[in-house]
């Protein structure tokens, strides 16, 4: 059995929810026969991946549906091998080419190559190409990006492509002008209530307008985190009534908690408490980017309207050097002693650097 | 220029500025004397010997120039204090004429020595030689007796080497050495060979590790067959040399058995991650079982070790050995005192005829920290120079000496503290010197070789200091140092700009002005960032079991699962929700008294679990409880600094175990489910192949999922003509025919076995080709 996101995720451009206007545009295309490569894009968790797939499904039929799931290997030229899972159909394939880091060049060039030079052999099917979707295509290196750029034209017969992307910024221009850009933004919070309630209709259950926004007003706009919250929600407690305490991740609320630490101390014994702190989410997999933003985000919320810009101007700063440098802790810890600093400032009121030593 | 043309300046000092004379007739004339010089012709009639001034009236004066004498020793001599008293200024510059003093005085003592020698043959023969052999070499121990330093560490070496004997020499001596190996291969594994079959000397440089292989293996009676970094380091050369000199026994046209000794070997590739490296050629060399006596002959590849292998290594701790440290045993060498050093140069001085203070020896062995090669070879130099050892002369002639090897703590200690007093003497700092950090640190820096340690070293300590520092401006000064460094080196890698590692340590040596105190907290070995690695990885691991339980999921569940897999929603959305998921509020009652509600919920937990591959594995915890772990085990993301997330309710042992059973039951459901999934399977071949959906042949039913699609469009399945791959469509041939008209159901009553097959399902389409049934029969 399938968690909800997938039970209840629509599988065709009629069962979605919002975005009519995109649904419509994606309908026609697909029945005009000149189908261009697409770039998807827009925040995590707005539907991208679903309406890649319901596309796909208007393209093709129920063929896409019929998924099989293995792993490739390559070989890098320096014979190290690499493992990549691959999901296709008859009809397209995906992949996610970012699974290999640096390497994620030989992925796109050897199978790229690979399924734009056979072209499509089911008679019966409805398109005479082939889609092949890469999924988080901001991450591609720029090697990779540069080797899609020739095949998108030359094999334009057999292959489509089709990115999926969190924003458009860090993938090259040329890619960019090949391909029709789609962007896929975050539903509101009214679409997102229709939706969970449909998902509760669905299940068979009556969820209370309380709960629907307390969930919404927790997510973000993020409709997949939206729908997992909801899951949590209804296996914590099967009556939805009452005051709800919304499962936030644990690790927000720890970004929470390093933020109430800073705020509350400035001192050199405060810092490698927090430094303590960063090396524990660090060690738990959050990106250090992230830890910075959320940290920075809950910061911004307690301190004076002055202090603000400040704090998140440091922020960008700081992130900036952390994705040139390679220690995420260093600027982590910079950017915490950077703040602490501006608190104390402005919390004294008066500049102290005349008063060491 | 000018200073050098000393007697025509000499000339003008009478003169005034404005009248000086042109800076370009200096130089011309100086030009024409040079050639005058060399050609010792003394020529004034030529103008350019001329030189032309003006007094203060404006009148021209033309002067004659006065000719040098001669050549260069001319010069010297007037060069020499006393010989022009009546100049200050200096013909030739003075550190030119200090070496030509030098080079007078080590000629008058060169010629004082042959007169001497000359006498006597013999000595003069020494003489000679000692040109030639370096001091390090002459004076290299050639027995046991003679070795310097602990003799502990000797004995411990010239034990192990003994335990060979038995193996080597055989059982006893009065056999004579050159046992038969065959005999020895008779004592099947048991070859009485020590226990680790390699020793790894290890140690800095200069304290005799090599000497004392080489004269342990002599001692014991050994010809030494010696590997270093001069050869090829790589598997064949195990194979090809190696090898060989192990088994054959003894080198030949000598008596004496073979003992290898590879040095430098922390220099050797393929350590840790080649399987093929030459370190792993080498353990798998001393794991080779001896053979069965029959088997012998014809695998000569693997015959054991009968010789011992020393390996010898400054780094103990390199990558590379880390295979080869638990094998080995390992003997560290430590510095000998500084007292036996002394004693021991002086000797070698007093053989030599160099006068030598013993405070400036002590003052060699302090600033070459034992590294008695070290200062044999400055001892040598000394002496060749000419030079009384002295202390000065000793400080000037190990300046820079030994910088380059120094340890992280060592550095790390020397950013965050002052220099102390007495490493300040032993380097011959003064207060000047000692003031300007910037050159001495980032040396040091740069010589620890491992900057990113240095770096993550500083970054762990600055915050321990206590120093006040109210405003964090110290702090902040020193992260900007830090990021810079960070950026730097990340730079530097990510677009192989190696240019740039030449300033990588200047960024750190900020450190020194920002943090120094002194006697402050000893800096300790960075650890916490490795830990943090460690961590990182474990639960990276944890991460990519997930991720493997949803794609083996969404295999199941047509492609369900698959979008939640990728990394970031995994670690940011799943991973925390998914563990609120799988722990609802259930009471821990039998399942078969359980309320419909209830129910409901853990089959609903049991069905999620098990679409992701997650379990409850039964363990035993320390006090010998069994608990039930959840596997893998995610509920880690929940757990920060050690305690669990508090809205999720903890799961009792009895819910767990319940919940373990109702898997259990489930993945045997499932199994069962998938075996008979496969036996009916939906035929590819149906669809072009057979005319009408029930036909008799199948003898089975189709899924429930297949059929109402099927069913749904009979019209189209009826007009469309078989094709085959090339779409072409095909003519039934007659034996169809034939058994279409001979109707269906004779076929059926007469033939009733069940026609059971299988076929590839293959990834791609392109070859569905109808067959007919006959080839299956």
């Amino acid at each position: 059995m399938s968690l909800w996101v997938d039970k209840h995720r629509p599988r065709t451009l009629d069962e979605l929810h919002y975005h009519e206007g995109l649904s419509a545009r994606l309908r026609a295309l697909a029945a005009s026969g000149d189908f261009p490569h697409m770039l998807f894009y827009g925040p995590s968790g707005a539907g991208k991946k679903t309406r890649i797939a319901c596309t796909l499904r208007e393209l093709f039929g129920k063929g896409v549906e019929k998924l099989k799931i293995d792993q490739r290997v390559f070989m890098t030229p320096s014979k190290r091998k690499l493992d990549v899972n691959v999901v296709q159909s008859n009809f397209h394939i995906e992949i996610t080419p970012s699974e290999v880091g640096n390497y994620d060049r030989v992925v796109i060039q050897e199978l790229l190559k690979e399924i734009a030079q056979t072209q499509q052999v089911d008679l019966n099917a409805k398109q005479r190409f082939k889609v092949v979707i890469i999924n988080e295509a901001d991450s591609l290196t720029r090697d990779a990006q540069a080797a899609l750029r020739r095949t998108m034209e030359k094999y334009m017969s057999n292959m489509r492509i089709i990115l999926c992307a969190n924003s458009t910024s860090r993938l090259i221009a040329p890619i960019r002008s090949r391909c029709l850009l789609m962007r896929v933004a975050a539903p509101s919070p009214a679409e997102m209530e229709t939706v969970l309630h449909h998902v509760a209709a669905k299940e068979r259950f009556h969820l209370p307008d309380e709960a629907a926004q307390a969930i919404v007003a927790d997510s973000n706009g993020n409709m997949r985190k939206a729908v997992l919250v909801f899951e949590a929600l209804k296996m914590q407690s099967t009556d939805l009534t009452g005051s709800l305490a919304i499962a936030k991740p644990d690790w927000e609320t720890y970004c929470a908690k390093v933020a109430e630490l800073i705020l509350s101390e400035q001192t050199p014994a405060r810092v490698m408490e927090v430094r303590a702190k960063f090396y524990e989410l660090l060690s738990h997999c959050i990106p250090a980017s992230i830890i910075l933003k959320t940290v920075a985000e809950c910061v911004v919320d307690r301190v004076d309207e002055t202090l603000k810009a400040d704090i998140m101007h440091w922020a960008a700063i700081y992130e900036t050097r952390m994705r040139i440098g390679n220690k995420k802790i260093f600027h982590l810890d910079a950017w915490v002693v950077k703040v602490m600093s501006l608190y104390k400032q402005f919390f004294y009121g008066l500049d102290l650097s005349g008063f060491d030593e | 220029m000018l200073l050098s043309d000393g007697p025509s300046v000499h000339k003008f000092t009478c003169l005034t500025k404005d009248e000086f004379p042109d800076a370009s007739d200096l130089l011309k004339s100086h030009q024409a004397n040079e050639i005058s010089r060399d050609t010792l012709v003394a020529s004034t009639s030529a103008a350019a010997s001329v030189v032309c001034a003006k007094t203060f009236d404006g009148r021209p004066v033309y002067m004659g120039r006065r000719t040098r004498r001669s050549g260069r020793t001319t010069l010297t001599n007037a060069a020499v204090p006393g010989g022009s008293t009546f100049d200050k200024l200096l013909g030739v510059p003075i550190h030119r004429l200090m070496d030509q003093l030098s080079d007078a005085a080590a000629q008058k003592l060169v010629h004082e020595d042959a007169l001497a020698a000359s006498g006597t043959n013999a000595s003069a023969r020494q003489t000679d030689q000692s040109d030639v052999s370096l001091w390090v070499d002459r004076y290299r121990p050639k027995c046991y007796a003679d070795l310097l330093g602990d003799d502990r560490v000797h004995r411990e070496v010239l034990a192990w080497v003994k335990e060979w004997d038995h193996c080597v020499f055989g059982r006893s001596k009065g056999k004579g050495k050159k046992r038969a190996r065959a005999e020895d291969d008779e004592v099947v594994d048991e070859l009485r060979r020590p226990k680790e079959k390699i020793l790894l000397l290890s140690g800095p440089p200069g304290l005799g590790k090599t000497t004392l292989a080489h004269v342990v293996a002599q001692h014991a009676g050994y010809n030494v067959f010696e590997i270093n970094a001069s050869d090829a380091r790589s598997a064949q050369v195990v194979e090809d040399r190696i090898r060989p000199a192990l088994e054959s026994g003894s080198a030949v046209g000598s008596s004496k058995p073979n003992l290898v000794v590879i040095d430098e070997i922390d220099g050797a590739t393929g350590g840790s991650d080649h399987t093929s490296g030459f370190i792993q050629k080498l353990i798998n060399l001393t794991f080779e079982r001896p053979q069965k006596k029959g088997r012998k002959k014809d695998s000569k590849s693997s015959r054991p070790l009968l010789r011992p292998i020393i390996c010898i290594c400054n780094d103990l701790y390199a990558s590379s050995l880390a295979k080869l440290r638990p094998i080995a045993r390992i003997v560290r060498f430590s510095r000998p005192s500084d007292l036996h050093l002394v004693r021991r140069l002086r000797d070698i001085c007093a053989f030599e005829g160099l006068r030598a203070e013993s405070r400036a020896l002590t003052a060699l062995v302090g600033m070459a920290q034992g590294d008695l090669r070290g200062c044999l070879n400055m001892l040598q130099l000394l002496k060749a120079r000419g030079k009384e050892v002295t202390e000065p002369a000793v400080r000037m002639a190990t300046a820079g000496m030994k910088e380059a090897d120094t340890s992280l703590v060592i550095v790390l200690n020397d950013l965050f503290s002052p220099l102390s007093r007495k490493r300040a003497k032993d380097l011959g700092l003064t207060e000047g010197d000692e003031a300007r950090y910037v050159g001495r640190l980032s040396r040091e820096v740069e010589g620890t070789g491992a900057m990113d340690r240095v770096a993550q070293g500083c970054f762990e300590h600055y915050a321990n200091l206590h120093q006040h520092d109210s405003n964090f401006d110290r702090y902040l000064k020193g992260h900007e140092w830090l990021s810079a460094y960070d950026m730097m080196s990340g730079e530097m890698r990510s677009e192989r700009e190696y240019a740039l590692l030449q300033y990588l340590s200047y960024p750190l040596v900020a450190f020194y002005p920002l943090f120094q105190e002194r006697g402050g907290l000893k800096v300790e070995r960075p650890k916490v960032d490795w830990e943090n690695y460690m961590k990182t990885k474990t639960n990276e691991e944890i991460y990519k079991s997930l991720a493997k339980g949803l794609r083996t999921a969404s295999t199941r569940h047509a492609g369900d699962f698959r979008h939640l897999a990728s990394d970031e929603v995994l670690q940011l959305e799943l991973a925390p929700l998914v563990n609120r998921i799988i722990s609802p509020p259930i009471r821990p009652v039998n399942s078969q008294v359980i309320r419909p509600g209830e129910r409901a919920l853990l089959s609903r937990l049991v069905n999620i679990m098990v679409a992701m591959d997650l379990r409850f594995v039964q363990e035993k915890a320390e006090d010998g409880q069994l608990v039930y772990r959840l596997d893998p085990p995610i509920d880690v993301f929940v757990t920060y600094d050690g305690k669990r997330a508090s809205d999720i309710s903890v799961s009792r042992y009895a819910v767990r175990h319940l919940v373990a059973a109702e898997i259990d039951a489930k993945l045997i459901s499932r199994d069962a489910d998938s075996s008979e999934k496969d036996k009916r399977k939906p035929n590819f071949f149906r669809r072009a192949q057979e005319p009408t959906d029930e036909g008799p042949i199948m003898g089975r039913d189709f899924g429930s999922d297949v059929l109402p699609r099927k069913r749904a469009r009979p019209a189209e399945t009826a007009e469309k003509v078989a094709t085959d791959f090339f779409g072409r469509p095909i003519v039934a041939s007659k034996h169809e025919a034939v058994r279409k008209v001979s109707g269906g159901n004779k076929v059926v009553q007469t033939q009733k076995y069940r026609v059971v097959y299988r076929f590839n399902e293959g990834n791609s389409a392109a070859v569905r080709k109808p067959v007919k049934l006959e080839a299956f029969l």
